[in-house]
This record gives structure tokens, sequence and C-alpha cells, in this order.
């Protein structure tokens, strides 16, 4: 019976991907176990240094600084927005992707002046696709983030800053809220707001800076920038991971379903193909007696 | 007026040291800086370097790369990239490090470069330093 064969050859690449999906599964597992180990050894310092900057800020006296320069005077319109994008260098990782760039065209609507700075190659893939504008030389891989790549982010993105063709940087991400939960996030990096009404509330006085307010945070903002893109990097690579091993999970567990539900058909056809047969011979015995 | 304030010293990688500490000496922007409990709020830059803190009477050391400190009277947080105790550094691997900025050093390069190399150069040596001290 031709239906037998179908069913039998279509669990057989059921099973050939079943083998694929699982053995991903194991491997972005164990992969996330390193990112994971990595992102709980961050953890601490990204918080510390969020809480910190946010205490300076709250301190910092009035400054005429690069990074505190708001550019009031650029209408909303036409500001000029650099989005650091972070994607999977591969797909197969569930919504993780689709997140992400769902939420960074949704921001890229607000105005017409983006400009892409891609870190992953499906992402880099898909706005290439789009047309949209898209610094070439920003080629950094979403795998095994590393001070290094980090600190090379941060002098490639103040430099524009600070060059005037960016005027508002963000970043958009896949943020890890609980083990099991991942979310797409936007965070500004660049300009930096002083918390003069917060400070007031507050009831702080300013902190002094040494040896010069400027001076501090010429070294200062580089130097939170880099542990806030290696942190980002560092949690998005977690995230990845994390999406691919349930998406990865899901498929086998839904693979195994089919197979059940296949095993079962094919045991019918073929339980009604041998009984077919032995109809026929019983009825082809019986005429030869009569 | 308490002896003792706070300190919190945490590397990108890991938190490196939580505790009470009578004293902390850094290297800041233009040399040594040292802070003592009810220091008046502040905030500088870290170099890279070695920096030393005492804890019941008894000096500590570590080597740093580039950095924030927020000093507070009750207490200071400091932010590096990296921190690491004497006995943790690879000696051989920042030798090595040092040789090779220190051959880049000597070739051409754009301004960036420069600065990057002189950098890692910087890391190493403070590196070596403290391992030279402490060992």
């Amino acid at each position: 019976m031709a239906n037998m064969k179908e069913i039998h050859s279509r669990m057989k690449s059921i099973q050939d991907i079943m083998k694929i999906t699982n053995a991903m599964y194991l491997i972005s597992s164990s992969k996330m176990k390193k990112a994971r180990k990595n992102l709980l050894a961050t953890r601490p310092y990204f918080d510390k240094l969020k809480s910190t900057i946010y205490d300076i800020l709250l301190r910092a006296p009035h400054i005429h600084q690069i990074y505190f320069n708001k550019r009031e005077e650029i209408k909303y319109e036409d500001r000029k927005r650099g989005y650091i994008v972070i994607t999977a260098d591969k797909g197969l990782a569930g919504a993780y992707n689709h997140n992400v760039i769902k939420l960074a065209e949704e921001e890229m609507a607000k105005g017409v002046k983006n400009k892409l700075f891609l870190i992953g190659q499906v992402g880099r893939q898909y706005f290439l696709r789009k047309n949209y504008v898209i610094d070439n030389e920003f080629l950094y891989t979403a795998q095994n983030p590393t001070m290094h790549s980090a600190r090379e982010i941060t002098e490639t993105i103040i430099d524009l800053y600070a060059k005037r063709e960016l005027d508002d940087v963000y970043v958009i991400y896949t943020k890890m809220i609980t083990s099991m939960k991942v979310e797409a996030e936007i965070l500004q990096i660049l300009p930096l707001e002083r918390k003069k009404f917060e400070r007031r509330k507050a009831g702080y006085s300013h902190a002094s800076f040494y040896p010069s307010p400027s001076e501090v945070m010429e070294h200062l903002v580089p130097n939170f920038m880099k542990g806030v893109i290696y942190s980002v990097l560092v949690e998005a690579y977690s995230s990845e991971q994390q999406s691919r091993m349930v998406a990865m999970e899901a498929a086998t567990t839904s693979a195994k379903d089919m197979l059940k539900s296949l095993t079962l058909m094919y045991n019918r056809a073929r339980q009604s193909a041998i009984t077919q047969e032995i109809t026929e011979i019983v009825s082809g015995a019986n005429s030869l007696k009569s | 007026m308490e002896k003792t304030f706070r300190l919190d010293i945490i590397a990108s990688d890991h938190p490196f040291y939580n505790g009470e500490c009578e004293m902390i000496v850094f290297l800041g922007l233009d040399g040594e800086f040292g802070v003592l409990p009810n220091h008046e709020p502040m905030v500088t830059c870290l170099n890279a370097g070695e920096i030393r803190f005492k804890v019941d009477g008894e000096w500590k050391y570590a080597a740093t790369s580039t950095g924030i400190v927020e000093i507070m009277p009750n207490f200071v947080v400091i932010l590096a990239d990296t921190v690491e105790k004497p006995e943790e550094i690879d000696i051989k691997r920042a030798i090595e490090a040092k040789e090779r900025a220190e051959e880049r050093l000597r070739q051409k390069q754009s301004i960036k470069e420069y600065y990057h190399t002189q950098a890692a150069l910087n890391r190493a040596m403070s590196r070596l330093k403290v391992t030279k001290k402490h060992s």
C-alpha cells in the first residue's frame, strides 16, 4: 500500500529533524550554562554601575560637556538617531531575533535620520534587505562578548557622537528577566541627563569632582558606556542561548508527538493491509474449494 | 567617629571585595589618592595600577584597570574592568602582552591605535609591578 510507504518516509524525515533539534538543544544548553555563568558574574557590576552613575548624575554640578549636551536646538524629526541592535548570528531561536527586529522597527518609525549599528548576522541580513542606513564598518559578532570589542564599540560611537553625526544613541537588546523569560528592551546611552530635580527632591548636595567635573566626565562616560555595552552583550548572548534552548526543546517535543501519531497511523495502515491480504487469500482458497 | 567605611570593589567579571575597610589608596588621574573614613563626597577616576586597602590592620593589594571611583563619607565604590590579586596574575601572559605592546609602539600607527597600544602596555606594566612587589 502506497500510504504505508508515505507514512514511513515522513516518519524517517521527522526522526532526522528531531536528531538535529535535539543536538542543537544539547549544544545550546551547554553554551547557555557558560553564558549564564558570565551573566551572573557581570550582573553585580552592571547593577552597581547603573546605580553609581545614577548617584553621580544626581550630584553632578552643571557642566558644559558634550555628553550632557542634549542639542535641543535640533528638532525632533531632524535628530540623527543611532541604534545599536543586538541580534543573534543564527536563526532557530524562537522569537528572539524577531522581537528585537520588531522593536527596532517600531523605534525607527519615530524619525527619518536613523543609522543602524548591527551586532549579529540575522539582524544585518534583515536590515540590508530592507535598505536601511547601516554602518558597514561596524562588524562585531554576538558570540563570546569581550571587553575588547565593547571598548571598540564605545570608541566608534563616542567618536560619531562627538562629530555630531549622531544626536541620540540607543541600544536595543534582549534582557533576561527570569531564567525562563526574556524580553526585548531599549536603553538610551547618549546623551546623559543630569538629575537636577531628583537631586533637589532628595536633598543631596553636589559632590566634588576631582580634578575637575569635566575631566572626570571625560574619563567616566567612556568607562560607563564600555561597561554598559559589555553587560548588554553578555545579557543578549545569554538570552539568545536561552531562547534557542527553549525553541529546540519545543521542536523536539512536537516532533515526538508527531512521531507518536504517525506511528499509530502507520500501524493502522499496516494492520488493514494485513487484514486485506488475509481476506484475499481466504476468499481465493474458498473459490478453489468450491 | 567610625574608624571604618564600607568598601565595594567590583570588576566586570566578578565582585572582588565587599566589606569594612580602614583606608584605601588607589591611583588617580594624577597620582596616588588615599581615602579615610568620613571623606567628603567625591567622584573621581581610577587609573590602571595598584590599589591597596587596609582591613583589620592588614594591607591587601590588587592590580586594577581603569575605572570609576565614587567616594561618600560612609562608603567607597570602585568599578573597574578587571581587578586581580597579585597571586592571580599570569606573569607570563603579562610579560608577553608587554612585549607585544612595545613591539607595536615601534611601528607606525594611527593615533587611535597608538592609544590602544599605550593602554595595553599600561595594563601589562601595572600587573607586572604588583606581582613583583608581592611575591
